[in-house]
């Protein structure tokens, strides 16, 4: 390997000046990442509360509204409407305007007080399957713990025998903020790694300087470190951002080794470069690379967990995912930035992702020179 | 009017000769399918669960038999001495640790605290797994005698799942696919036109012709409608038949509701294109921009109304949330007009503005000063 010469620094230099002349790219590392972070941020959210319920109470009695009240507490559903019939109460099911409904029967107050049994209808709003999966378990809970409550006798504690006591670690108060915003870090220089890189490298190919710079006496691998080297350093920039916003808007503990997350991160850095370098050698123009820049970006992404959780893929996808060199890095940054480990427990994510870097690059970098040739 | 079509059949011939814009115009859709369609599902399923057993009698047994009978969780070594190791390297999502007197406690009927240290990473899954260990201690205690049959509730819930009994999760998801792709596609391909005009110069002899910018753009909008019906047709077509989606009741609203929001992408994809100069970078951008406003702001994986306050004013004037409303409604609900009349006006109301915004970016047909 020789040493780097002189005119490896010219074209560094030349690469640098064109990217800071270049408002478009600047805007591009600046102005999409914050956007996305802020919007993963705070648009991803699976929380099932707040349901909205529409209630058809033909007991209207003190008991029946006490059992409403008691169904609201918690907040993981919300009185929408009362509704004067069922027929009523369907429409706005239909219509989407509730998720979930409840018929209370006209004689649950006197069964009640008789001592005998009562049914109610819960009717629920299946379109979205997970959340109503979840809302019929919430549902089935509390009108079971209420109802034996209602037969003990007000005022005694439910007696168990066996009571699971459940402590939630590295994130206690289960912000979901806290666990998308390290997969978005890497979303997000997954998508302005690639972008910025194959737009750098596809626009010399389109204006044909490319030719210029190969009648140059550089050589190859000089024309080529000296468009990566600036660009790792801007997408570097690009982390310092993306940690910024992640500590200061959402709070994150980054309980980890900073230097360990930014070596790391710098490792997945490459890894967007080299795939924007190879969407630019497969793409004959800039439109070519817009179209499949989503070839590469849309599994990368979903594949790695950072959107949708990875254990409920089914088995193959499952399976595909470790090909995902991001998938790597999501569990890295979560790890990191949550759990607060040492490089010891992140062994196998970290020699994966170290693999791909140097297999793409390896790759990318051969394309390039085969095209220069 | 024939000037539009005569536009409209130049440019479905210029598109038509790009052969690699045609394949992936159609193989893109098509990817995008079938990822989000397998890969997206949301229920909590396969959770590693790690069990430490300090007791080892028949009941502890029998209890951690119980936690494994669902398919919910998938038992895992717990190697290491501290229950915490497991969770650390993220080889287990929780750990269970029962007593060493758990046995013995429950048969002198005192209370017992089995201890859950569950990995809060991920919330869902974190409240998912307490839900369930809850539930499932209940049925052990139930199912082993150990509370009296007595203490039943009065109330009994009748649930009743409507439109997707069986909550299948494609359901949900692949109406949503539609959304997205009707959209990203779509604007992308108009977009893209828009720019190589400018790149390659021969918007210069439109601007030298007396055609005028609506006459111009009506033109691209018509061509990319139509080659965005061909992709809706594709993509549906494939996804009926691979996720056995079904029509409910009245199509109609669905091919109003399509047409209508594939003018809405086209312009904005002019408008992009109108906007950008002739950087392709920018329209890359904004390509990105559109698909990650389409994928989350439109309530496609999550419950849109957990979109919290400033965003959640943007998520309305986002037309692919409008759309999902008429493909799930088509797909899943089957209310037809009455349950969804307000979302094909408000598509148009959105694509009206971008049209008109894109028709007043080019309205001069002359260079920049």
């Amino acid at each position: 390997m020789p040493l780097p010469t002189s005119r490896f620094w010219s074209l560094t230099l030349k690469e640098i000046r064109q990217i800071l002349k270049n408002r478009q790219i600047i805007f591009l590392l600046l102005f999409p990442p914050t956007v996305q972070l802020l919007i993963f941020g705070l648009a991803l959210n699976p929380a099932v509360d707040h349901l909205s319920l529409g209630i058809v109470d033909y007991g209207n009695s003190p008991s029946s509204r006490e059992f409403v009240a008691a169904l609201v507490a918690n907040d993981v559903f919300e009185v929408q409407s009362f509704q004067p019939s069922v027929g009523a109460l369907g429409q706005q099911v239909r219509r989407g305007q509730v998720s979930t409904g409840l018929v209370i029967p006209p004689d649950f107050g006197d069964r009640l007080a008789a001592g005998k049994s009562v049914d109610v209808q819960v009717l629920i709003d299946g379109v979205d399957a997970n959340t109503a999966g979840i809302a019929g378990g919430y549902m089935q809970q509390i009108i079971n713990s209420y109802g034996q409550n209602l037969a003990r006798g007000s005022g005694m504690r439910p007696e168990v025998p066996v009571e699971v006591s459940a402590q939630f670690l590295y994130n206690p108060g289960l912000l979901s903020s806290w666990f998308f915003v390290p997969g978005v870090i890497g979303v997000v220089l997954t998508l302005t790694g690639s972008l910025v890189s194959s737009t750098t490298v596809i626009r010399e190919k389109d204006t044909g300087t490319l030719e210029q710079l190969l009648m140059t006496p550089a050589q190859g691998w000089e024309i080529l470190g000296a468009k990566i080297a600036p660009l790792f350093v801007v997408l570097m920039g690009d982390v310092l951002l993306a940690s910024a916003i992640a500590r200061l808007v959402f709070g994150l503990p980054f309980r980890g080794n900073y230097f360990l997350f930014l070596a790391l991160s710098g490792v997945y850095v490459f890894v967007c470069i080299s795939i924007g370098i190879l969407l630019a050698t497969i793409s004959r123009t800039q439109q070519q690379v817009v179209l499949t820049s989503f070839f590469f970006n849309v599994p990368l992404i979903q594949l790695s967990g950072a959107i949708a959780p990875i254990e409920s893929m089914p088995a193959f996808f499952r399976t595909l995912s470790f090909f995902d060199p991001l998938r790597h890095y999501v569990t890295i940054a979560r790890s990191l930035i949550l759990k607060g480990v040492g490089i010891g427990a992140l062994l196998p994510e970290v020699f994966t992702l170290v693999a791909f870097a140097v297999l793409l690059l390896g790759i990318s970098v051969n394309r390039f020179r085969a095209q220069l040739n | 009017m024939k000037r539009v079509f005569s536009q409209c059949l130049k440019e479905l011939n210029q598109f038509r000769r790009d052969r690699l814009t045609v394949a992936l115009a159609f193989v893109l859709p098509l990817a995008v399918l079938l990822i989000y369609g397998f890969a997206i599902r949301l229920e909590a399923k396969n959770i590693p669960l790690a069990v430490q057993d300090f007791d080892n009698s028949f009941l502890s047994r029998t209890y951690v038999e119980r936690l494994f009978a669902t398919q919910q969780f998938v038992p895992t070594p717990l190697e290491g001495t501290t229950p915490t190791a497991a969770l650390d390297r993220g080889d287990a999502k929780a750990t269970v640790v029962i007593p060493p007197d758990f046995e013995r406690r429950i048969k002198s009927h005192k209370p017992v605290t089995v201890q859950a240290l569950i990995d809060g990473t991920d919330v869902n899954n974190a409240r998912v797994i307490q839900n369930s260990l809850r539930a499932t201690t209940q049925f052990f205690l139930r199912s082993s005698g150990l509370v009296p049959a007595q203490a039943a509730s009065p109330i009994q819930p009748h649930l009743r799942i409507w439109f997707n009994p069986g909550r299948r999760e494609a359901l949900y998801i692949v109406p949503g696919i539609f959304g997205v792709i009707l959209w990203v596609f779509p604007s992308m391909l108009a977009s893209i036109a828009l720019v190589r005009e400018k790149e390659q110069g021969t918007i210069v002899q439109v601007y030298a012709s007396d055609l005028s910018a609506v006459e111009w753009l009506l033109g691209k909008e018509l061509a990319y409608v139509i080659v965005g019906l061909g992709e809706a047709l594709v993509v549906m077509l494939v996804a009926t038949l691979l996720f056995n989606l079904r029509f409910r009741g009245d199509p109609t609203t669905l091919i109003v509701g399509t047409v209508i929001y594939l003018g809405a992408a086209v312009a904005f994809g002019l408008l992009v294109g109108a906007r950008a100069g002739n950087q392709t970078g920018a329209v890359q951008g904004t390509a990105i921009a559109g698909f990650l406003t389409a994928l989350l702001l439109s309530g496609f994986i999550y419950r849109i109304e957990n979109i919290p306050f400033p965003l959640s004013l943007v998520s309305n004037i986002i037309p692919a949330r409008y759309f999902i409303d008429i493909t799930r409604d088509a797909f899943v609900r089957g209310t037809g007009w009455i349950g969804v009349w307000y979302a094909p006006l408000a598509i148009a109301l959105i694509g009206g503005f971008f049209f008109r915004v894109a028709t007043r970016v080019l309205h001069r047909m002359q260079f920049k000063d």
